[in-house]
């Protein structure tokens, strides 16, 4: 899959990127030579991935032959670990490819759990509506974000992070600083049944239904950026905000439509957490930002900005979930863990570096 | 990429996995008797001397002092178990990640689990799944929702706090005087209820008023805080009672900005034998006594040994572990227990 617009998909517009010195420094001669296998790197993370997977069969515990790893029910066991994160990073993807960040998606997810439980328990809403009408929260959650960074001119860091609080404060007076326990059924105070269904398990009880939910999210956001003009203006915001400005792109509604995109899929993982634990807790979701701008890192994507790709992202979250369920099943410390991870971030993101360097001469 | 640390598994571990394996088919029989009114639990399928069991332990968070005490308690009794090889797995304080923990345990197909859930909700059905598949499952500390466990271990917090009110009343201020109690968040069960606890145990002295009750949260600068204003508000406090000994800790700090430390009595909850525990601010003399939550780590293991080791047909469901009072008197030797 292509990663970035491919020279035939370059519109007009585009051509006057290349006119400008994005500020990356010129590559040096032994540079130069292993540029030539870059596209390589601009599959880290999906090498990172086959790697940590094969390092999974080989390092898996095994019973009477059968490796534990590889059993159906532990790969399904580790997309589900990883969809709440994932999802959010895909959002994520979109906001820091147009040189943005968003730190308040763990908040809206807190928000948008907390939110849809009350709707179907204490306001009476049915499935379908309840879930419309967070996702549209948490989409103009998103649009108010983008509004006040681009017309405020404030950094997106320092938004997102009063965004942080603000979604944090909403959820504990929406939940009345009470964990809301979800009960389905038809009685009152009872949530529809048909909710619980984000919490099941499909085809013999093996694939979860969040699961492939965050795999429709990875391949809808994949083709939005990448065959979309949408998807196009957002490379070039990130790649260079003013040559993007001069050839006419509506840079403000490009960078709002980001912040919208990731506050949207945050809601969705939100969704998704209250029905997953038949629970909501307004303190949900905390770190998970973090956890998501990891799997962006580790999917190859610059966090200047002009440079990545969806698929990347789905590989580094699910690189970052397959590793820690390694290390679990060999009962690994859980502090080394956290180390282990630390190095693959800072080793994707040296790669990424590397690969973004020019080779002009 | 770390080496595989997995042990050789001998013979009789590959059998059980074997009649484990065999005994998922079994599951709808486990689910059923379940419901059964001698709640029998899931009892291992496998059981008897000289076999080794794998036992996994979900840990809420281990980043909480109190669950660390845990921890080691566990790690250090299950020594005396050689046929035990137990596992701790870290919830990082995030049920989505402690749920990952329990399917890891469910692949690694330990012989029973152990677990203290995050938050209960979200964890009973990945419990309930562990269980169905007939193994044994002893919630320690907190529970899940529901009965789909074997068996439940730990203190009773409501006896717990009516213990210290009792102390209070009877040994602290015979003579009464008014008494103040600092609590825990109180949208947690252990707040409330050692709070409940307190009250009640204080009331058989008719001579002792509680004048105030306010939430610190668990915290010990918002319970200095907190205690800071109760004290100008009601300067004729004579004791005050915290949910935990982190918040007594901040009454004690309150206490020392207004130059009052000796006047007030100081009772926490917890007792911890770290540095930074109780225990030590009793022997100190910084609180007056203190009373222990215990882990309930000697009873879930022998539970464990009745159910692996001895094939016990029916185990007891729910085991409220007694507190102990720690004073000056027997400070140091809880201190040096725990060490040894």
């Amino acid at each position: 899959m292509s990663t970035q617009p491919t020279e035939a998909d370059v519109d007009a517009d585009h051509e006057v990127l290349t006119a400008f010195d994005d500020g990356k420094p010129p590559a040096t001669a032994g540079v130069r030579k292993w540029l030539r296998f870059r596209f390589l790197i601009r599959f880290q993370s999906l090498l990172g991935l086959v790697l940590v997977l094969f390092g999974g069969i080989v390092f898996s515990p095994r019973r009477n032959g059968e490796i534990l790893f590889l059993s159906a029910d532990n790969l399904a066991n580790i997309v589900r670990s990883v969809s709440e994160t994932g999802i959010i990073a895909v959002g994520m993807t979109f906001v820091i490819i147009a040189g943005g960040i968003d730190l308040s998606v763990g908040a809206v997810l807190g928000l948008s759990g907390v939110l849809v439980a009350r709707l179907m328990i204490d306001w009476d809403y049915g499935t379908v509506l309840a879930i419309v009408i967070v996702l549209i929260a948490g989409l103009l959650f998103g649009v108010f974000q983008g509004l006040v960074s681009n017309y405020l001119r404030i950094q997106a860091f320092i938004v997102t992070l009063a965004g942080l609080q603000l979604a944090r404060g909403l959820a504990r007076i929406i939940s009345g600083d009470q964990f809301i326990n979800i009960s389905f059924g038809s009685k009152p105070k009872q949530a529809p049944t048909s909710f619980s269904l984000l919490g099941d398990r499909l085809f013999g009880g093996v694939l979860p239904v969040s699961a492939l939910v965050f795999l429709g999210v990875g391949i809808i956001g994949s083709v939005v950026l990448n065959t979309t003009r949408f998807g196009r203006h957002v490379f070039a915001v990130g790649g260079n905000e003013r040559a993007a400005r001069l050839s006419g792109i509506n840079v403000r509604y490009v960078k709002i439509a980001t912040f919208a995109i990731c506050g949207l899929t945050a809601a969705l993982s939100g969704i998704l957490d209250a029905g997953q634990l038949a629970f909501a807790n307004p303190d949900s979701g905390t770190g998970y930002e973090l956890t998501a701008i990891a799997a962006v890192v580790i999917g190859g994507t610059s966090l200047f900005g002009g440079e990545g790709t969806v698929v990347g992202t789905l590989a580094g979250a699910l690189l970052l979930g397959s590793l820690n369920n390694i290390l679990q099943l060999n009962n690994i410390n859980a502090n080394l863990q956290l180390i282990v991870t630390a190095t693959i971030i800072v080793l994707a993101a040296a790669l990424q570096h590397l690969a973004s360097r020019r080779s002009n001469t | 990429m770390p080496r595989n640390p997995a042990p050789r598994r001998p013979l009789a571990l590959v059998t059980v996995g074997l009649l484990i394996l065999g005994s998922a088919a079994c599951a709808s029989t486990a689910a059923t008797s379940a419901g059964s009114p001698e709640h029998p639990g899931a009892l291992a399928k496998n059981c008897g001397t000289g076999k080794k069991f794998k036992i996994g332990f979900a840990q809420a968070n281990n980043a909480e002092p109190y669950r660390q005490h845990v921890n080691a308690e566990l790690t250090e009794l299950a020594k005396g178990y050689p046929d035990f090889d137990i596992t701790i797995a870290d919830g990082r304080g995030d049920s989505n990640k402690q749920i990952s923990d329990v399917e890891n345990f469910s692949t690694q197909q330990v012989d029973l689990l152990m677990i203290s859930p995050f938050e209960a909700q979200p964890l009973t059905q990945a419990v309930a799944q562990l269980y169905d598949k007939g193994i044994p499952v002893i919630e320690l500390d907190r529970q899940t929702t529901g009965d789909k466990y074997t068996a439940f271990v730990g203190g009773d917090n409501q006896a717990i706090g009516k213990e210290a009110g009792t102390y209070t009343a009877q040994k602290v201020l015979a003579d009464g005087g008014d008494v103040a109690i600092l609590e825990g968040l109180t949208s947690t069960t252990p707040a409330v209820q050692r709070t409940k606890g307190f009250t009640e145990g204080v009331a058989v002295n008719p001579k002792i008023k509680v004048v105030a009750v306010q939430p610190a949260d668990w915290l010990p600068d918002k319970a200095q805080t907190v205690f800071d204003a109760m004290l100008r508000a009601n300067p004729g406090i004579k004791a005050v009672y915290a949910n935990n000994d982190l918040m007594a800790n901040g009454a004690y700090l309150a206490l020392k900005g207004q130059n009052k430390v000796g006047d007030v009595a100081i009772i926490g909850t917890d007792g911890l034998p770290d540095q930074a525990g109780g225990d030590q601010a009793v022997l100190d003399g910084r609180m007056t006594a203190t009373f222990v939550y215990p882990t309930g780590a000697k009873e879930a293991l022998e539970l464990a040994k009745s159910i692996l080791v001895g094939c016990a047909k029916s185990v007891q469901r729910n085991t409220a572990v007694d507190t102990t009072l720690i004073t000056k008197d027997n400070a140091q030797a809880a201190i040096d227990k725990a060490k040894s």
